[in-house]
């Protein structure tokens, strides 16, 4: 089931295409599940007050899929699942549109739930991938969060000290 | 011997900023992450404003100012991300 290289039935990928969301609950779900649990991140038409045109993302594409695999080795560490799906969109995106999407399964469904809200939690606090917002009077690149020192590759990750507390 | 050099990469508002998203740095080698930002800081000023928030990686991981950079590394500047 598990191996050096990752979690053979994962999705993990980037894409500038509309992301299948069905198909990746088809693909996580298998005989022993008694679970799917999805968290779809859609483009809101609005941020801060102001009404939001278009969204485009970026991201550091290598070092991105780097991560979220990382999430995903850790996801099955931590909770008794059984496959996880994880997809960014990357490009403009529209009002209404996924920008990400994560599908977990497990045989039973606490498991499926804590594990896809801490996906979506880590993914936005440790991946490379940045939003720039448009309005009719201009763009700004969101605020975001600044990511924490590794973890991911650490055994033992007690003596590191954030970068971000470095860089202050 | 040939140049040394890193690769560096700038995303966001950072690669808005100096007008490109790749560039060779001409290296010494060991010299620390944290002296490649000051040279692209001190040609291009806006950047030192950003440099609080902003997280470095080598190699694709996130690593700490002082890590040293050796010749083929792949550096990048990162402002903090907004995925999701």
């Amino acid at each position: 089931m598990t191996s050096a290289h990752g979690y053979t039935g994962d999705r993990i990928e980037l894409t500038r295409e509309r992301i299948p969301a069905e198909t990746l609950v088809e693909h996580v779900r298998t005989s022993g599940d008694g679970a799917v649990v999805t968290f779809d991140g859609c483009v809101r038409n609005h941020s801060h007050g102001r009404s939001t045109l278009h969204l485009e993302y970026q991201a550091y594409e290598s070092m991105a899929l780097d991560k979220m695999r990382e999430i995903a080795a850790r996801v099955h560490e931590q909770f008794v699942i059984d496959r996880i799906a994880m997809v960014h969109r990357l490009g403009r995106l529209e009002i209404g549109e996924t920008s990400v999407f994560i599908a977990v399964s497990a045989a039973h469904r606490a498991a499926a739930f804590d594990a896809c809200r801490w996906a979506i939690d880590t993914l936005k606090h440790t991946v490379p991938i940045w939003k720039k917002e448009f309005f009719a009077d201009g763009a700004v690149w969101a605020d975001g969060e600044v990511p924490p020192a590794p973890v991911a590759n650490q055994e033992s990750a007690s003596g590191a000290a954030p970068a971000a507390k470095r860089a202050s | 011997m040939g140049a040394m050099t890193a690769k560096v990469l700038f995303f966001g508002r950072l690669r808005e900023i100096v007008g490109r998203g790749e560039d060779a740095f001409a290296l010494t080698d060991g010299a620390p992450i944290d002296g490649i930002f000051a040279y692209y800081a001190e040609r291009y000023p806006r950047l030192a404003e950003f440099r609080a928030s902003v997280v470095a990686s080598r190699n694709r991981e996130f690593v700490d100012w002082e890590t040293p950079v050796h010749s083929g590394d792949e550096i990048a500047f990162l402002p903090p991300v907004s995925g999701g």
